[in-house]
């Protein structure tokens, strides 16, 4: 729209016509006290505190409802102005409780600030204060009604934004209460982001609640571990006798890609750091029993076991399956050390999505990769498979908004009725397995169409009509597509135009696939023989090597005498016989006792991702940092245990991780540019800016060198992600990728909003909360 | 007349003595009087030891806000909160303070946490004898300052707590 000029305190300030007077407000630092109005959400003009004086208008006006028009002349500091802020505290004041001292939003409430900012503190009314107890909606939302300002931005958030529509309001005027869908309890996503939203202290969290205060806990912007969608979360966590507890999870900054949202495993699920289960100790077989060890007996008998077998059988009798909940350091390190150190290809993992397929018909196309932010602001979706409200959250999320607020169009191909349906422009619904010939079919293939099902082909064939002429298109599939079908979607995206995402489970699979947890493939979807690494590495085992399915064979026929296991379960995930590992040297790194766990002859506790630092990828490619927030004392991560293990089996750590040329001060002497030998790591840190690493602890080092040699990684500002943002890799678009792998090895999680893997069993407010006990999927039941 | 004047100044002296003799006498009989104090007297507001209040119900008024803490100039205010329960009630309040340290290493008795209490729970008493030998003994825990629980009270949770457990006995 055209700009127009409005005066606001004497001020010109120049904004398009209809913006709304509170943003204009906003964006020149002039403050407007609001409740009711929140970005984002509809316009309710319920609380009055954003009162303005507008010239030529009778009444003083609400600054989040007004358009802004030419000429308008605007007052916000004039003494009419703060007495009607004063008047409007005090009539919120008039039935509010003193009960700041006790109430969980003191010292981050919105009512606190706007009574010390305009005044109010004292009450005119002596009537005696309505009380009523505070109730329990659910094991996670609490409701304090007396402290409820009715702002409705939870009916809001609830309804409009989550389109869950769970919060309702009884009765009018003052007489206005906040009510849950099921009378006295909700039933809802359990999501939480009506807490979050609530400006004061009505609506509390029932993990957080009563527990501290804003001001005693440290606030740590960290990723979270459990989907594949990588909201950023900020832990609070305070001191604890066994190191320091995480206590709250929320987005305290509304910043990252998910700006306000968090699903309830990334606000409520942090409980598992502190469940009663975490192992604190190594654990050693010992007479048919798992019996405590200290740390040292346990890493000496592992790295004398490994080199024992190495040199006696060689590396091809060790493997390594890797984690999806790992960071981007630690895969990168755990499939070096395989490599280099054991001289093993045999590595794998528990794979949720085909990445390697998916980068090998992605080569020689113009089609990029998509990011979380690109789902936002993209004009088309087109959604093939997948339940994204239940396995991707905050990709369900990132579509809904975008559908209400940039009414974007959603095309979804699904075999079934996915509650994603209620913002779609059409809807498909295809036979199961089909969803690739319906990607097919979509891209202009006809002769697939009788695969589909003749509704299903109508369906798809006006689908393929609307979205001609498609522009800034985004083509998202789940792991229903997989192996050579994956070719159909990458065709169909190039027939778009369109961005395209693959969606992979797990807070870090697709980092896993692009550090090269596979048997087949170095980091960047490289060949075994790339020269990238073998020039920096030295000679690597050519051979590709086992996959989890192999190594379980090889087990199982005596050939495999040592595997290693690093947060994982592929006992229960690839279904193994037990007793096919009985005779295999079998060590676990675990934060819990899994069914994996449980048959392995040394079990070391590990940390988990809020325990540690380093950098996740989620499933669309966004690199972000990963801050240690909790402590817990017995565990180590990962990384620290992979680098004891190697070295103590005598391999020279300085090889597996690059500290640099910095904590040797040969002053370029003897080694540098001039004298032919230069330290390529060195140069390249110099040409980065960065500093040499001191500790081969430190997962900054790896990431260096992850950035040097891995393609699609090394564009990434380091700057940026320090900073907490996120930055899109390319790593799926630069690599070789693998057009050969076995679909069959591609096994999806099937979690739902209220369970996370094999992490998800030991967190108790997931189970506490009734929706995780329903059979059918959160978007089955009809919405109320 | 010098010796003259000198005595002169002797008696004049000696006269004050005199006189104060029986006057009575302000010098405190600390440490060998009376009481908690042990003969020293205080002035109303002297900031001393704090002391934890309760209310008429005995129950502790500390609702575990942390602002005291928060005010505290030498930091040295620790608190764990922790919630109430309809079985095991501390505070009047929906939470009450289950740990209450107080670093007296570092306080400096400025009187900024009584200031800042919203419900008056913490107080300066007059509590001053806190030399020691060994300084994690200046680390005060909540049961060192808790104001004791009101006799009759007391009597009377303990009639109740015999109730609960050996009825028989409660007579
Ligand atoms: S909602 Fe805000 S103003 Fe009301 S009791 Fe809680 S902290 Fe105090
Ligand atoms: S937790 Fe989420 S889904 Fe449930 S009522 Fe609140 S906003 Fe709605
Ligand atoms: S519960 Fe909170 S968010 Fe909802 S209307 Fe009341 S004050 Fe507003
Ligand atoms: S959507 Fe995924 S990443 Fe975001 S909070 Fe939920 S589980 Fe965590
Ligand atoms: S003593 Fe007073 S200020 Fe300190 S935590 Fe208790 S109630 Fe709050
Ligand atoms: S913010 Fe404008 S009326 Fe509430």
């Amino acid at each position: 729209m055209a700009d127009v000029t409005i005066t606001i305190d004497g001020n010109k300030v120049t904004a398009p016509a209809g913006t709304l007077l509170i943003e204009v407000c906003k964006s020149i630092g002039t403050e407007v006290p609001a409740f009711c109005y929140y970005p984002g959400l509809s316009l309710q003009a319920a609380c009055r505190m954003c009162l303005v004086e507008i010239e030529k208008m009778p009444k003083m006006q609400t600054a989040c409802t007004v358009p802004i028009s030419e000429g308008m002349v605007v007052h916000t500091t004039t003494d009419k102005v703060r007495q009607a802020r004063k008047s409007t505290l005090e009539f919120l004041l008039g039935n509010h409780p003193l009960d700041c001292p006790v109430c969980d939003a003191g010292g981050e409430c919105e009512l606190q600030d706007m009574t010390f900012s305009y005044g109010a503190a004292e009450s005119k009314f002596m009537e005696a204060k309505l009380h009523r107890d505070e109730q329990q909606w659910s094991p996670v939302v609490f409701f304090d009604r007396p402290r409820c300002i009715l702002c409705y931005r939870c009916v809001r958030v609830c309804g409009e934004a989550m389109d869950v529509w769970a919060l309702g309001v009884q009765n009018r005027g003052s007489a206005s209460i906040i009510a849950p869908n099921e009378g006295d309890h909700l039933e809802c996503e359990e999501c939480g982001m009506c807490i979050d939203i609530c400006p004061v202290g009505a609506l509390t969290s029932g993990a957080y609640r009563y527990k501290t205060r804003p001001w005693e806990m440290k606030h740590v912007g960290t990723t979270c571990m459990h989907c594949g969608d990588g909201c950023k979360t900020t832990l609070g966590v305070r001191r604890h006798e066994t190191g320091m507890q995480i206590v709250r999870g929320d987005n305290r900054d509304k910043s990252g890609i998910n700006g306000d949202f968090l699903c309830i495993k990334g606000r409520y699920a942090f409980d598992v750091t502190h469940s009663d289960e975490r192992l604190t100790q190594p654990l050693v077989r010992h007479e048919g029993r798992l019996t405590p060890a200290t740390w040292e007996a346990a890493l000496e008998l592992v790295a004398s076991t490994f080199k024992r077998i190495r040199d006696e059988h060689g590396g091809s009798a060790i493997g390594v399956i890797g984690s999806n909940r790992t960071t981007n350091e630690e895969n990168y390190l755990l499939q070096k050390f395989a490599r280099v150190v054991l001289g093993s290809n045999n590595i794998d993992h528990h794979r949720t999505a085909d990445f390697p397929a998916l980068a090998a018909a992605l080569k020689n196309t113009q089609v990029r990769t998509a990011g979380m932010r690109d789902v936002f602001n993209a004009k088309t979706i087109l959604l093939i498979g997948n339940n994204p409200t239940d396995q991707h959250p905050l990709l369900a999320w990132q579509i809904r908004n975008n559908v209400r607020l940039h009414k974007a169009r959603l095309f979804v191909v699904n075999a079934q009725d996915i509650k994603l349906h209620r913002q779609a422009t059409a809807f498909a619904q295809v036979p199961s397995g089909s969803e690739a010939f319906a990607a097919a079919f979509l891209a202009g293939n006809d002769s697939v169409g009788e695969s589909v099902g003749g509704d299903a082909r109508n369906a798809l064939l006006a689908m393929r009509q609307a979205l001609k002429g498609a522009e800034e298109a985004v083509v998202i599939f789940g792991s229903e597509i997989r192996g050579a079908q994956v070719k159909a979607a990458v065709n169909l995206a190039s027939a778009l135009n369109a961005k395209i995402a693959c969606l992979g489970d797990y807070a870090n699979s697709r980092g896993a696939a692009d550090m090269g947890l596979y048997p087949d493939l170095l980091p960047g979807y490289a060949q075994t023989s790339s020269e990238i690494f073998t020039g920096h590495w030295g000679a690597l085992p050519e051979q590709p090597g086992w996959n989890i399915e192999q190594m379980v064979n090889a087990a199982r026929d005596g050939q495999l005498r040592a595997l290693l296991c690093v947060g994982s379960n592929p006992v229960v995930r690839y279904n193994v016989d037990p007793f096919v590992l009985q005779k295999t040297f079998l060590v676990v790194n675990e934060m819990f006792m899994t069914e994996t766990a449980s048959l392995a002859t040394v079990v070391l506790p590990a940390a988990c991702a809020y325990e540690k630092s380093g950098t996740f990828t989620n499933t669309m490619g966004d690199l972000q940092v990963v801050k240690k927030a909790g402590d817990l004392a017995g565990t180590k991560p990962d990384f620290e245990i992979v680098i004891e293990i190697a070295d103590r089996m005598g391999f020279d750590v300085r090889k597996l991780v690059s500290l640099g040329g910095g904590t040797r001060a040969d002053m370029g002497q003897s080694r540098g540019a001039q004298t032919g030998e230069a330290d390529r790591h060195a140069v390249w840190l110099e040409a980065q800016n960065l500093e040499p690493r001191m500790t081969p602890f430190d997962p900054a080092a790896v990431l260096d060198e992850i950035q040097r040699l891995v393609p699609g990684y090394g564009e990434a500002s380091r700057l940026n992600v320090a900073a907490g943002n996120d930055e899109h890799t390319t790593a799926l678009e630069a690599g070789q990728g693998s057009a050969t792998s076995d679909p069959d090895l591609v096994v999806p999680s099937e979690d739902t909003l209220f369970t996370s893997g094999t992490l998800g069993r030991y967190s108790n407010t997931l189970h506490s909360v009734i929706e995780s006990r329903r059979k059918v999927p959160a978007d089955k039941k009809t919405p109320v | 007349m010098n010796a003259i004047r000198a005595i002169g100044g002797i008696l004049k002296g000696m006269s004050v003595t005199f006189r104060e003799m029986f006057r009575p006498t302000i010098v405190e009989n600390y440490p060998d009087g009376a009481g908690p104090y042990k003969g020293a007297r205080f002035e109303p507001r002297f900031r001393g030891l704090h002391v934890l209040q309760r209310d008429e119900s005995g129950l502790e008024k500390c609702v575990a806000c942390f602002l005291c803490a928060a005010a505290c100039p030498s930091n040295c205010i620790y608190i764990e909160a922790a919630e109430n329960t309809a079985e095991r009630r501390i505070s009047g309040a929906e939470r009450y303070a289950e740990v209450y340290n107080i670093d007296y290493n570092r306080c400096i008795f400025c009187g900024f946490c009584v200031e800042a209490c919203p419900t008056d729970a913490i107080t300066h008493g007059h509590g001053f004898e806190l030399a020691t030998f060994n300084a994690s003994n200046l680390v005060y825990r909540k049961e060192q300052l808790l104001a004791p629980m009101p006799k009759e009270i007391q009597s009377a949770v303990q009639r109740e707590e015999l109730r609960a457990h050996a009825p028989e006995m409660a007579h």
